[in-house]
């Protein structure tokens, strides 16, 4: 069911230690803020696929919507002096558990939803 | 149906290839970082360690500088107010002159020696360099003609300097130099001049390993005092009288 969302996931990572640059000191925090937004971004779509409620332009404008809004904030935060980033850790941090708690249920109870979820894909609306 | 499907797989799986990539990327910089810092503070640690003992060092010879020249200038004072003063002092500017302790100047030789641009035929490295020996021989020439200073590269030849071999350079008063080496003689510039450049003599030898000896006759030369202290725990003057002790 996730074996793909897996091997992308091990994908990226070998490709990200393969990989000869890394991030600067200074660029550090946005590629964190990035990180959480990406790690939302993935769990929500897993989340939003198991559900059934899976749409390729909310998940892309949310992806991309996201990590600039985190990228935006620990800019501002930087400017400002006042660690805005943090705003982007807790939202991200309490929709990572929500969807988890989503995805966990949803794959514990699939048995008995599945024949509902493939009628929903099926038809959907 | 299908196809909707798939993109949307598809889209999940690159955010979390991105998500991957980003999670390496990331961890990566920041363990170079860690380790980055670590390595600048123990450098720092080392470096502030040493500058203390610079400072140390020097604050050490700055107190000696300040207590000889106090001692000097006291004993000027006691050699201007004492009886005979003119004659002590004349005595006293000799002597440190003699013994190389004042800058003096005059007429003498310049000589330089570079290392050998032949090329290596005997397959002894060390034929094609200057030694000690050579210095040595040059040194003693310039004496024997009568030079009454020496100087190698600045550093002023006493009667208890060495000029010994260490490892590719030479050490005189304890102060590394290295090639080329620069010799100031005064004495008769003429006399010098003919003593190194005569038909056999060590300029005529050194040049058959095409080592490059330059003498020049110069009309003025200057050569530093020896800057150094020089130890005499060993010595104390002899107390029996013994002829010719008078100077």
């Amino acid at each position: 069911m996730l074996w793909l969302e897996i091997l992308g996931l091990g994908v990226g990572l070998v490709l990200g230690f393969v990989c000869p640059w890394t991030v600067p000191a200074a660029w550090s925090l946005y590629v964190a803020a990035g990180l959480l937004a990406a790690l939302d971004s993935a769990l929500g779509g897993v989340r939003a696929r198991l559900q059934g409620q899976f749409k390729l332009s909310i998940f892309l404008s949310g992806a991309i919507g996201n990590a600039a809004i985190a990228m935006f904030l620990a800019w501002l935060g930087e400017k400002l002096g006042i660690p805005l980033y943090l705003a982007a850790v807790v939202v991200f941090g309490t929709r990572l558990f929500q969807n988890f708690a989503e995805i966990r249920r949803e794959l514990l109870t699939a048995q008995q939803k599945r024949a509902k979820i493939k009628q929903d894909l099926e038809n959907p609306q | 149906m299908q196809k909707r499907r798939k993109r949307g797989e598809l889209a999940v799986v690159a955010a979390f290839l991105v998500l991957g990539f980003l999670l390496a990327l990331q961890l990566k910089s920041v363990r170079q970082q860690t380790a980055v810092d670590a390595t600048s503070a123990s450098r720092l640690e080392t470096l502030q360690e040493l500058y203390n003992n610079v400072v140390n060092e020097r604050d050490g010879l700055k107190d000696q500088l300040t207590t000889a020249q106090k001692e000097l200038e006291d004993y000027r004072s006691a050699a201007a107010s004492g009886e005979g003063s003119e004659a002590l002092k004349s005595e006293v500017e000799y002597l440190s002159m003699v013994a190389g302790l004042t800058d003096v100047e005059g007429p003498g030789v310049m000589v330089i020696l570079q290392d050998s641009t032949a090329t290596n035929t005997s397959g002894e490295e060390a034929d094609y360099l200057i030694h000690d020996s050579d210095l040595l021989s040059v040194i003693n020439e310039l004496r024997d003609a009568g030079a009454q200073a020496l100087s190698l590269n600045g550093e002023r030849i006493l009667a208890t300097s060495e000029v010994r071999c260490a490892g590719s350079v030479v050490l005189i008063n304890g102060q590394r130099v290295a090639a080329p080496f620069v010799l100031y003689a005064i004495g008769d510039p003429t006399t010098l001049y003919n003593a190194l450049t005569m038909r056999g003599g060590v300029v005529d030898v050194l040049s058959q390993w095409k080592i490059q000896v330059n003498v020049t006759m110069s009309e003025k030369l200057l050569i530093e005092k020896y800057s150094g202290s020089i130890a005499t725990d060993y010595l104390s003057p002899a107390q029996e009288e013994t002829e010719g002790s008078e100077r």
